[in-house]
């Protein structure tokens, strides 16, 4: 037990009196408490008009009255409504919309069996072999991996040459091929690799 | 000597009159395909019209054709390559693999095989990728590092040695037609 405490005691059995402690509250200040129904506030169109007559002439007998027009003689009703508590699935929000799926197509099978087109490069190739005079070097194909070839084309009107190749086979080292045609009767071109 | 590991992927967006379509091709070294995938013809649907307006085309560059293809490949190329400058950084973006944009050039050659050379533009340099000819053109993507430019270089001029490098892109095209016919 705390001093304090047993002196406390000690006091009421002697005085026979309590002593009363104020507990002032945490919360010093009533917190404002704010009603969520809607206060209308009202304002009637009410123009106060006047009209002040300067010249009347009464030879005509005239009736001059001054009236004071009521443009909205009653005030529009207004009704209020609690706003009511809203749960989440009151609640719906209309986002942006997902990426769209698009079909995406694989075919590398079809891709492999397409032939890769090589072009003439013999314009730009320096160090051409040597060919007796009766030779003449038509083309340069470059590079050509022979180990990994099933399949050579010459496409004639392009002056292209088509290749094919095994798409399991690991060979990777390219050779270029030349080729020459050979002057004379009934001679057929040659495939010279280097 | 270039090995299977080198592979290249070419990354094609063809189209146009507000339909596009996406094509990947990621070959070896040699050029023989090893994943080949291409999307349907994209048009645009009447709430993304009003969505994008005129940037309909990025959006379906970006978006839809990049990522899903991306997504779908099952081989990871070591580099991208595209013909295309509008797609350059969004698939360096997207793929976080080294891209290029590759092209001829009408260059004299340069002094040897691998030589990079700066040119007036920004990230556009001329690498000599074979021993003749002209070099290529190659544009890199923002944010390109020069390690990133050497090692794109040396890796096309080793693949160079058993492949051309620009091939691909017109066998994109006659596969695209031959696809498109059906024709085997």
């Amino acid at each position: 037990m705390a001093l304090g405490d047993y002196l406390s005691r000690k006091a009421v059995k002697l005085t026979r009196r309590v002593e009363v402690y104020r507990l002032d509250a945490f919360i010093t200040e009533p917190p404002e408490v704010h009603t969520v129904r809607k206060s209308v506030e009202v304002h009637a169109l009410k123009p106060e008009l006047s009209a002040n007559v300067r010249k009347v002439d009464i030879s005509r007998n005239l009736k001059c009255t001054v009236e004071t027009i009521d443009l909205l003689k009653e005030p529009a009703e207004a009704k209020g409504f609690q706003v009511k508590k809203y749960t989440k699935q009151d609640i719906r929000i209309h986002g942006m919309p997902k990426r769209r799926k698009i079909n995406i197509w694989k075919a590398t099978k079809k891709a492999q069996s397409l032939p890769i087109e090589l072009q003439n490069k013999l314009k730009q190739q320096k160090n051409r072999p040597a060919v007796s005079r009766n030779e003449m070097i038509l083309a340069w194909y470059w590079p050509i991996v022979d180990g990994a070839v099933i399949k050579l084309a010459l496409n004639k009107q392009r002056g292209t040459l088509l290749v094919w190749y095994d798409p399991r086979s690991r060979k990777y080292k390219a050779r270029g091929v030349y080729l020459i045609r050979r002057l004379g009767a009934g001679e057929k071109p040659e495939w010279r690799w280097v | 000597m270039a090995s299977h590991n080198n592979s290249l992927g070419y990354m094609v967006i063809e189209g146009g009159e507000g339909q596009l379509r996406g094509i990947a091709l990621v070959t070896d070294a040699r050029g023989v395909p090893a994943d080949f995938r291409y999307t349907d013809l994209i048009r645009p649907k009447k709430l993304e019209r009003i969505l994008y307006g005129n940037s309909f085309d990025t959006y379906v560059k970006e978006e839809l054709i990049l990522e899903s293809l991306l997504e779908s490949m099952e081989t990871d190329p070591q580099l991208w390559i595209c013909s295309d400058k509008d797609i350059l950084t969004p698939l360096r973006n997207a793929s976080r693999t080294k891209t290029v944009l590759l092209g001829e050039s009408t260059h004299a050659p340069l002094d040897a095989e691998g030589s990079i050379e700066n040119t007036t533009e920004p990230r556009v340099f001329l690498i000599q990728t074979e021993a003749n000819g002209a070099p290529l053109r190659a544009e890199f993507a923002e944010g390109a590092r020069t390690d990133e430019v050497q090692q794109t270089a040396s890796l096309l001029t080793e693949n160079a040695k058993t492949m051309t490098l620009l091939e691909p892109f017109s066998r994109i095209q006659r596969l695209i037609s031959a696809l498109a016919t059906g024709s085997d």
